[in-house]
Order: structure tokens, then sequence, then C-alpha cells
């Protein structure tokens, strides 16, 4: 009797501590985000007041931008007055701007405080559990999604090439967002940047 | 008083898992501890361009190569980096080249950057990357690579990529690739 429960406990600890270990490597499997073309399932996620929003509900009848942010990552937070000025320079036409929040390491309470403290003024989500993340595959705060008024997805990446506003080189988020606003295929659907990794539930 | 054997069998699983688990506040402290003794701390970092990365990790090696991407604003970067100087202490002299590319705005070339690698005492060639358009670049290492920090990658001496972490590496993996390479 005494035998077996040694090995039962034996067996229990070998695949615990398999667990851990596999668990902790997890940071190298972000999902692969959808193709440029690809439509965006609806989904719904609460904002930092707790109200619940869909993509259809906050969308703009031009297209939606939605980029993951951060409160303590100094990427994101060299973009926070350039994201609220896509906002308010979009609003008008027809392009609303939303934000997402996915680090689990950051609390509904900090980012709703931190959206006060730098004045941004558009609508943040809580994806709480990664799932609009992992949907998107995002992997990196900042990072943007350009949807058209289809859900389609449009552009995704970076903002623009530069942290330090003096070096911007190519605007790549806005340059979409004027060609589909003009009619005009995205010249360049696709852009990397470097940022922080999102920290995943 | 004799202690029954049940109880023996799960206070040893539980401090079996308590040491097994990779990042324990407890084993850091003692390596960087350890770490703390070793002499000579370059404080040079070298700028590095595009053409000067794909140099870095296409040409032919003779060994086994990691490549680190960091900042000194990111946290997990900062947080994963004495396990990383231990890993090149510990297979420096089994043949492994370790660098590592700083992401930090040139401007703090001279100073933030050397600053950390010597209170680190990182031993390991330091480069910051010095481009106007880091895509190419991002691309260059790794086109399933987003630019998220950090990000870890072991070349074997064919130049081939067989371990690669974006996000806080597990060290007990890294550890375990580096081991099959250097053995092979």
């Amino acid at each position: 009797m005494k035998k077996r429960t040694v090995s039962i406990v034996l067996a229990a600890l070998f695949v615990i501590t398999a667990a851990v270990i596999a668990g902790s490597g997890r940071t190298s499997e972000v999902p692969t985000p959808p193709a440029i073309g690809a439509t965006i399932d609806e989904f719904s996620l609460p904002d930092v007041n707790g109200q619940e929003h869909t993509l259809k509900s906050l969308k703009g009848k031009n297209g939606t931008v939605l980029i993951f942010i951060a409160v303590q990552c100094p990427v994101s937070n060299a973009y926070n007055d350039r994201m609220e000025k896509l906002a308010q320079d979009y609003k008008d036409k027809g392009i609303a701007v939303i934000g997402i929040n996915a680090n689990s390491t950051e609390d509904v309470a900090t980012v709703k405080a931190h959206a006060a403290e730098k004045h941004l003024t558009f609508t943040i989500l809580k994806d709480a559990g990664n799932k609009v993340a992992d949907k998107l595959g995002a992997a990196r705060t900042p990072e943007a999604y350009f949807l058209d008024a289809n859900n389609k997805l449009l552009y995704h990446g970076r903002i623009d090439n530069s942290q330090n506003q003096d070096a911007i080189e190519s605007n790549d988020l806005r340059q979409a967002l004027d060609s589909a606003l003009a009619g005009k295929p995205v010249e360049k659907p696709e852009a990397k940047a470097f940022g922080c990794s999102i920290k995943r539930a | 008083m004799r202690i029954p054997r049940l109880t023996l069998v799960v206070a040893f699983t539980v401090l079996f898992i308590y040491l097994t688990v990779p990042g324990q506040d407890t084993v850091r402290t003692v390596r960087r501890a350890k770490s703390a003794t070793e002499p000579a701390v370059p404080t040079n970092v070298e700028p590095i361009n595009l053409s000067g990365l794909k140099d870095l990790i296409s040409k032919p090696k003779d060994k086994p190569l990691l490549v680190n991407f960091w900042a000194t604003y990111c946290d997990p970067c900062r947080d994963e980096f004495p396990d990383l100087v231990k890993v090149d202490s510990d297979f420096r002299p089994k043949s492994l080249d370790f660098v590592t590319v700083s992401l930090d705005d040139v401007g703090d070339i001279k100073t933030k950057v050397p600053q950390f690698l010597a209170q680190m005492k990182a031993t390991m060639p330091a480069y910051l990357l010095d481009v106007s358009d880091p895509e190419p670049a991002i691309n260059a290492v790794d086109p399933k690579w987003q630019g998220d920090l950090p990000a870890t990658f072991l070349y074997n001496a064919k130049g081939e990529v067989v371990f690669r972490a974006f996000g806080r590496v597990n060290t007990a993996a890294l550890r375990e690739a580096i081991e099959h390479l250097v053995k092979n």
C-alpha cells in the first residue's frame, strides 16, 4: 500500500515538474497573425470602466484601428501623443481608434489611471485573457491593426519607423489609412518595429 | 519521533519542484553573487548597421552562436540578463560565441547601455543596432519575429537557427539547447 502511494506521488511529481518547465517556455508561442485581407471576427471586451463593447459597436464607418498598448512599456508610452492625435485626426474621417491592453501584469485600474494621466481619450479595452491578442497574433506594444468597414485587415504593424518623433521617415499606419480613405490599395500593408513583448496571462 | 513516510515524500516533492523551476529568486540570487566575482568587464558597445548585423548572423561559423536582442528600457530583458551572463561564463569555454545587440537609442551607446552591462558584469561582445528603419533588421534575423523584446536566437555551426525565444527566455530550455550543440 505504501509503495503504491510513493509511486503515485512520484508520478505526480514528474507530471507537475514537466508541466511547470514546459509552461515556462510558452513565451515563444505567439499565434500567427491573420493574413492581410483576412476578415477579423467580431469580438467583445470590457473597457476600463467594465462596460462591455463589441467591435461592431465601436467601429468607424470607414474602418477601425486597433492598437495594443501598455502602461509600463516605454516604447508604447513614446507613442501616447501620436496615438491620441491619430484618434482625433481620423475621428471626423470615420475611422475609430481603439486601444487594447492585453498585459496580464497591468490591471484595469492601472490602465484607467494611466489613460487619464496620459490624456488618452480613445476607448481602451482590457483583454484580460489575451482572447483578442491571440486571435490577432499580437506580440508587442505598440502594435496596430487597421480594418476596413467590413473588418477586412488592410494593415498590420508599427505606427511609424521610430520611437523618436524627430526621426520619423515612414508614417506607415497613417499612409495605410489615407490610402484606404482615398479608395487606393495600401502600398505597404505590413511593417515591423521593436517593442515590448505582450505579457500574456 | 518517527515521521510518516508519506509526509517525507510530500516534503521532498515540494522541495524538488521548488528547486527545479527555472527563474526562482533564490537561484537567481546565487547566480548574481557568483557572477559578481568575475573580472574583465568590457564597457565598449559597438554600433552595428544592417549589413554588419547580416554579416554577424550569416557569416560562416566554426562554433555555435547565441544572439540576444535587448534594451535597457525593457523589463524582461533586464530581468533575464543575469541568467544570460551565467550562460556566457558557463558555455564560452565550451566553444559558444555569444553577442548581445541593444535596441536602445544610439545616443545611449556611451551611457545607459555600457552602464547596465558593467552592472551585470557582462563580458560578451556588445553591439547597438544603429538603423533608421528597424524592419529590414528584424526580417534579416527572422521573418517570424514581430520585433518584440527580448528575443534570443541560437545558431548552430552551419548558421541555422536551432532555438528561438521571444519574450523572457526559458533559461533551462536554452541551456539544454546549447548543451546539445556543444556536445555535437
